[in-house]
């Protein structure tokens, strides 16, 4: 064991502070170009897609140097880039998936920001049970014609593709009949309808496919196998990167701490109060605990371990830890974490967020609602980690008994 | 940055596990809840005799830090082990070392390390807080020794021990100032201990009078506070990895069983009311190791925020530990509410560890502490 960070280490994160203190916007971003700009900056400097092969415009970096920029970037609040889910993503896929013309055309353009992409992946009635999925892609020719339904898309608006997960076989079993096809946003039959979220912004869509003619060469993979190729890339999204959030969640007990040293209660600073001492002193040790955690497993990519199933755990902690940390913090400040506007002295931050909303204590409260929803709901990841890390037995389920029901029927219809 | 144990520490944890699940039978912990003393000697100092002694290799130690001292009281945890070890080696063991009078280490270390002497610290007293408010015992100069007087309560081991240090005021003052650490025998006059039995049968701790008792100084007097803080902070962390390995071991039953009980027709671990339950035990024992091992390390390696982790470490284990092993009983149902079935060992010694060496209120207040003077990581 030994915990500290190598001189390589902390040489690259003197060079990646200096870049931030140097090249942080100075004013606040306001519209998808300036972000898109801000983007680019960051690609040439080096920080986007850190861990992807050279031969396809990444840094081949160790997964220490990107946890290393991730947290600096928390730290002093520095603007996301563009193309979040592209880059998490639909890169990888097609790295592991697609063929070289796909890669040639996309790679270097989703990188860079030049070329954004959405996820089409859940719809109205498959959310957990992602495999459900019934936006259909008919061949027709050297078409799939698409037809149906995705939801909770996640900057449709900006997007110039969409990498869907569409059903190309409907009597197969529900995971073997999905493939996985890259979709144009502009093409004719595509309409994207914000959805306004319980915070008040619409980062999400629903988007709607009538008859949309989709070349067959856009189909990644083979086809049938898009639900396995999902499976390779969703774990991406799983268990990557805790320590910008450590970082973030420790921006946001610094400002607690200022803010519990200048708010009074009955005649007291809320930070002289034993029961608000007691709560701040609870969320900093859970959020210390996600640091050291997070650093066990950065420990473990360091040395090529891929994280697997153990992710669940890692995706379950800081997802219900944000949620009981924004609790605490609402309970500490009582209606000052409300305010949306007016704030003043006691506001968290003015400052920038991924989707150019103020980040209020209020924001921040209603958006840890998500972390245990999106990418795997908390309940999904306690199946993982009971039946892939604990090997209990998969629970029995109505569409596995049909499943048996139907292949028993078709057995005896063959005899 | 490497979170792994390395190659001795894995043998380490090998050697101390395969001692430990060989020679500590499930009849032995029971036949030594009954037993007068509490612990077998002749076991103990078999065990001491594989030479797993986190004390400076001069003083008959193997020169091991904070993260061996944890390997072996998670393998103890996971037992768990009944006997003077903790008490012994690791706190009146650590309130010597961290005293930093090198004669009390050649005087005692040696014969702790071989199993000679039981030692425990008797610094509680009624108001049974970590604090230095808490000591009003009360020392005075007689002759070339001390004259102690005082009652302490909880002392680990104290009716079976040998020699008892203990924390006691030589000074007007009621805060860290003027607290002294003395070496007492046991068997000497005005010593009396009176033996409690606590929830955890296999935990011994008395109550110990002292009545103008002869004591021996051990380091400067009225200057022993920071080198009992510092101690009991390393007792924190090793009793948060017993604790852990408590945890882990309760959870480990607990998955078995859910894999072979059935009811309703299936096996319990298929529903997700268990399976879900058994998910979050894991991650609470996960990130007790985390936690525990990280103070371990960041005390080894005198980091700037290894007081901070030593109390994130003890809150952590404390809430994971009494979560788990609580919840293991509520898995296993009836069984698990039996005396028959081991699983209250774990939910008991859990219990004990997590009131001592602060409980989770006083690391949190702690952790605050550290955290507004600046002590953190960054």
């Amino acid at each position: 064991m030994d915990l500290r960070y190598s001189q390589e280490d902390i040489e690259f994160r003197q060079k990646v502070r200096a870049w931030f203190e140097e090249n942080l916007p100075k004013k606040k971003i306001e519209s998808f170009e300036e972000r898109r700009e801000w983007h680019r900056k960051l690609y040439d400097a080096g920080f986007i897609g850190m861990g992807w092969p050279k031969e396809y415009g990444g840094q081949e970096a160790r997964p220490m140097e990107q946890a290393i920029v991730g947290e600096e970037m928390a730290r002093v609040n520095a603007p996301a880039g563009v193309n979040g889910l592209g880059i998490s993503i639909v890169g990888p896929t097609l790295i592991h998936h697609g063929t070289d013309a796909q890669k040639d055309e996309h790679l270097k353009k989703l990188l860079t920001g030049e070329e954004i992409w959405c996820q089409l992946y859940s719809e109205p009635n498959s959310g957990s049970d992602l495999a459900s999925l019934q936006c259909r892609a008919d061949i027709d020719g050297d078409n799939f014609i698409i037809n149906g339904q995705k939801i909770w898309t996640s900057g449709a608006h900006n997007s110039e593709w969409g990498l869907m997960l569409a059903r190309t076989d409907r009597r197969a079993s529900k995971h073997n009949g999905i493939s996985c096809i890259m979709v144009k946003m502009d093409d004719p039959g595509v309409e994207v309808r914000p959805l306004k979220q319980i915070s008040g912004s619409s980062e999400f869509s629903e988007v709607f496919f009538s008859d949309v003619a989709v070349p067959a060469d856009n189909l990644i993979g083979e086809l049938n196998t898009g639900w396995r190729i999902a499976q390779t890339t969703l774990s991406y999204e799983r268990g990557g990167n805790t320590l910008s959030r450590v970082s973030r969640l420790q921006t946001t007990l610094d400002r607690l701490l200022e803010v519990a040293g200048e708010l009074r209660v009955d005649g007291t600073r809320a930070i002289d109060d034993p029961r608000i001492r007691q709560k701040i002193g609870q969320i900093y040790s859970e959020v210390e605990v996600l640091r050291y955690a997070s650093l066990r497993l950065l420990s473990k990519l360091e040395k090529g371990e891929r994280p697997g199933p153990e992710a669940s755990v890692s995706k379950l902690h800081y997802s219900e830890l944000d949620k009981r940390a924004q609790e605490i913090i609402q309970e500490i400040l009582g209606p000052y974490g409300q305010q949306i506007s007016g704030a003043g002295e006691y506001a968290f931050d003015e400052s920038d967020v991924p989707y150019g909303e103020a980040d209020t204590w209020a924001y921040q409260f209603v958006w840890s609602r998500a972390g245990t929803i999106y990418a795997g709901s908390s309940q999904i990841q306690k199946n993982i980690i009971g039946e892939r890390v604990l090997g209990l037995p998969k629970e029995i389920r109505a569409d596995r008994i049909e499943l048996e029901e139907r292949r028993k029927e078709e057995a005896a219809a063959d005899d | 940055m490497d979170f792994d144990f390395t190659e001795d520490q894995n043998m380490l944890r090998d050697l101390a596990r395969e001692f430990l699940t060989e020679q500590v039978s499930v009849a032995h912990i029971r036949e030594m809840m009954e037993d007068e003393t509490g612990y077998d000697k002749d076991l103990y100092r078999r065990f001491l005799g594989l030479g797993l002694i986190p004390f400076p290799e001069e003083y008959g130690g193997a020169g091991f830090g904070m993260v061996e001292s944890c390997i072996i009281m998670e393998e103890m945890g996971r037992i768990p082990y009944p006997g003077p070890f903790f008490g012994t080696v690791i706190l009146a063991g650590q309130a010597i070392i961290q005293s930093g009078d090198e004669n009390a280490m050649s005087r005692y270390l040696p014969d702790m390390a071989n199993g000679d002497l039981v030692v425990s610290l008797a610094f509680l007293e009624d108001s049974a807080s970590w604090t230095p408010a808490t000591i009003t015992a009360t020392a005075t100069k007689d002759g070339n020794g001390y004259k102690l007087n005082g009652t302490k309560r909880f002392v680990p081991w104290g009716a079976q021990a040998d020699v008892l240090l203990v924390a006691a005021r030589t000074g007007e003052a009621s805060g860290p100032d003027g607290i002294s650490l003395f070496a007492v025998q046991a068997n000497s006059d005005g010593v009396e201990a009176t033996p409690e039995t606590m929830l955890d049968l296999n935990s011994r701790t008395a109550t110990v009078k002292f009545s103008d008792a002869s004591a021996e100084l051990i380091g400067e007097e009225g200057n022993a506070w920071a080198g009992l803080d510092r101690a009991i902070q390393r007792a924190a962390v090793a009793a948060s990895a017993e604790m852990l390995g408590a945890a882990r071991r309760a959870h480990e039953m607990s998955v078995d069983y859910a894999k072979v009980r059935r009811q309703f027709g299936q096996v319990i671990g298929q529903f997700q009311a268990i399976k879900h339950k058994l998910a979050e035990m894991l991650e609470q024992v996960e990130n007790a190791h985390s936690a525990a091992y990280y103070a371990a390390w960041a005390l080894d390696a005198d980091a700037p925020d290894a007081t901070l982790a030593a109390s994130v470490a003890k809150s952590t284990a404390n809430e994971a530990s009494r979560h788990v092993c609580g919840e293991a009983i509520q898995v296993h149902g009836g069984i698990g509410f039996t005396w028959e079935y081991d699983l209250h060992f774990y939910w008991k010694r859990a219990k004990h560890q997590e009131v001592f060496y602060g409980d989770s209120d006083y690391h949190r207040e702690r952790v605050l502490q550290e955290v507004l003077a600046g002590n953190v990581a960054r």
